[in-house]
């Protein structure tokens, strides 16, 4: 979905956006950027203020075969596009998706609809492996209800041509045809050029950044995909790229250029997905997390309705949460379920960035009414089950 | 002031539109190696 055009910028914003020119070097010492535009020519460019804004980029495995026509990655609108096309125009039957996170069952679901058979493949045994076993195997029931083959401990060593089609192999030889498949194993930030220009980096390699963006050089700020954050919950760097914060960091360089006061609070790594008929949220720290960042996690998984029991539809919402046994302080939450999901998990993200214990969140006045949810929230039903183990 | 923005994307445009709106007399330049701007994913 395209917002708003390279043109309407121009026109109407004032901003001169210049398409088709990529940046290729910058020069801190003489706070310059060089680069080259479609036709090849090279320019140098001035600035007095810097923003490093270039994203990040789909994980390619450096494997053989992964450069065959009909390995895909997806990514940008471009990528979309170029799937479409090849769906047009050859006979699709069959599709492998390397990897299991939101963007890969996104795909899956597309792919389904179009009536493309999908078999999603991971190396590691679990299926999302930052929720609950009983949260996972919900999604897992989904992925099956919709035909959708999943396969864990598949670790992909080679992709083949086989006659019109590709051949998937495993680590073990096992093979999987397909005439399509989709790498969706994570992306890595774009900071090569930030880091040939001797700026510091941060986790998984992304750009560091402080509170107001700034990077390692006072006049060159980085935000969005390509840079790092501050975490709520730990108070560490961490490098989780979603929608929000990169609009959140853009305006928040924006302002600190333009002389108004900034410091951001950072992320609590809130999430949500569909697949299929369910929705997935998460929103601060899995028990792994917790117990890497030092914390004593304590956990419960519920499942409540997602509506009162008089009242018709109703369906199951499966709720882990996370605290931490010294403190008693709240630190994650993920859910699962078929409706009621999506937004419920805002609730236990402000109570993360407002660092509430979970018996401070198990006091919080959730709205209630029969056709939205029972009189205890399913939040509430967890605080008051995690209550008893901080 | 010339302010250069490299990624014309949702930080970048983010930054450069605010930016721009908030201090007309700024230079804001965006470099875009893609021919799309402002996706939204």
């Amino acid at each position: 979905m395209v917002v708003r055009t390279a043109e309407a910028f121009r026109k109407k914003s004032g901003i001169d956006v210049r398409t088709g020119h990529r940046a290729e070097s910058i020069d801190p010492g003489t706070a310059t950027v060089s680069g080259r535009n479609e036709a090849g020519r090279p320019f140098t460019l001035p600035y007095d203020r810097l923003l490093i804004a270039t994203g990040a980029d789909p994980i390619m495995p450096r494997r053989p075969g992964f450069d065959l026509p009909g390995v895909a990655v997806v990514k940008t609108l471009d990528h979309a596009r170029h799937i479409k096309t090849m769906l047009q125009e050859r006979p699709i039957r069959k599709a492998v998706i390397m990897g299991m996170g939101y963007i890969a069952m996104e795909m899956a679901e597309a792919l389904r609809m179009r009536e493309v058979e999908v078999t999603m493949v991971k190396p590691r045994a679990q299926l999302l492996p930052w929720m609950a076993p009983e949260l996972a195997e919900t999604v897992g029931q989904e992925l099956q209800a919709h035909q959708v083959q999943v396969r864990t401990g598949f670790d992909v060593a080679r992709i083949e041509k086989s006659g019109q089609g590709l051949s998937v192999v495993a680590a073990g030889n096992e093979t999987l045809a397909a005439d399509l498949v989709i790498v969706a194993v994570g992306i890595q930030p774009n900071s090569q050029l930030a880091a040939a220009a001797g700026l510091e980096l941060g986790p998984a390699k992304a750009i560091a950044v402080d509170r107001r963006l700034r990077t390692s050089n006072p006049a060159i700020y980085a935000a969005g995909d390509c840079a790092d954050a501050y975490h709520v919950v730990t108070g560490q760097k961490v490098w989780i790229p979603l929608a929000l914060r990169a609009n959140r960091a853009g305006w928040a360089v924006a302002d600190d250029l333009t002389g108004k006061p900034v410091s951001l609070q950072g992320v609590a790594g809130t999430a949500v997905f569909k697949v299929f008929d369910l929705q997935v949220a998460r929103t601060g720290l899995s028990v792994a997390e917790a117990a890497q960042a030092g914390f004593q996690p304590a956990t419960t998984v519920i499942s409540a309705s997602s509506r009162a029991h008089s009242h018709p539809g109703a369906s199951p919402i499966q709720v882990q949460m996370v605290a931490d046994k010294n403190s008693g302080r709240l630190l994650g939450a993920q859910m699962v379920g078929r409706e009621g999901v999506a937004h419920r998990i805002n609730a236990p993200a402000v109570a993360l960035h407002a660092g509430l214990t979970v018996e401070q969140f198990s006091q919080t006045d959730l709205a209630y009414a029969p056709p939205f949810g029972p009189t205890w929230d399913p939040m509430l039903v967890a605080a008051n089950q995690l209550l008893k183990l901080v | 002031m010339k302010f250069i923005v490299i990624g014309g994307d949702a930080a970048g445009m983010s930054a450069a539109s605010r930016a721009k709106r908030q201090d007309a007399s700024l230079e804001v330049i965006v470099l875009e190696q893609s021919q799309t701007v402002s996706y939204s994913a």
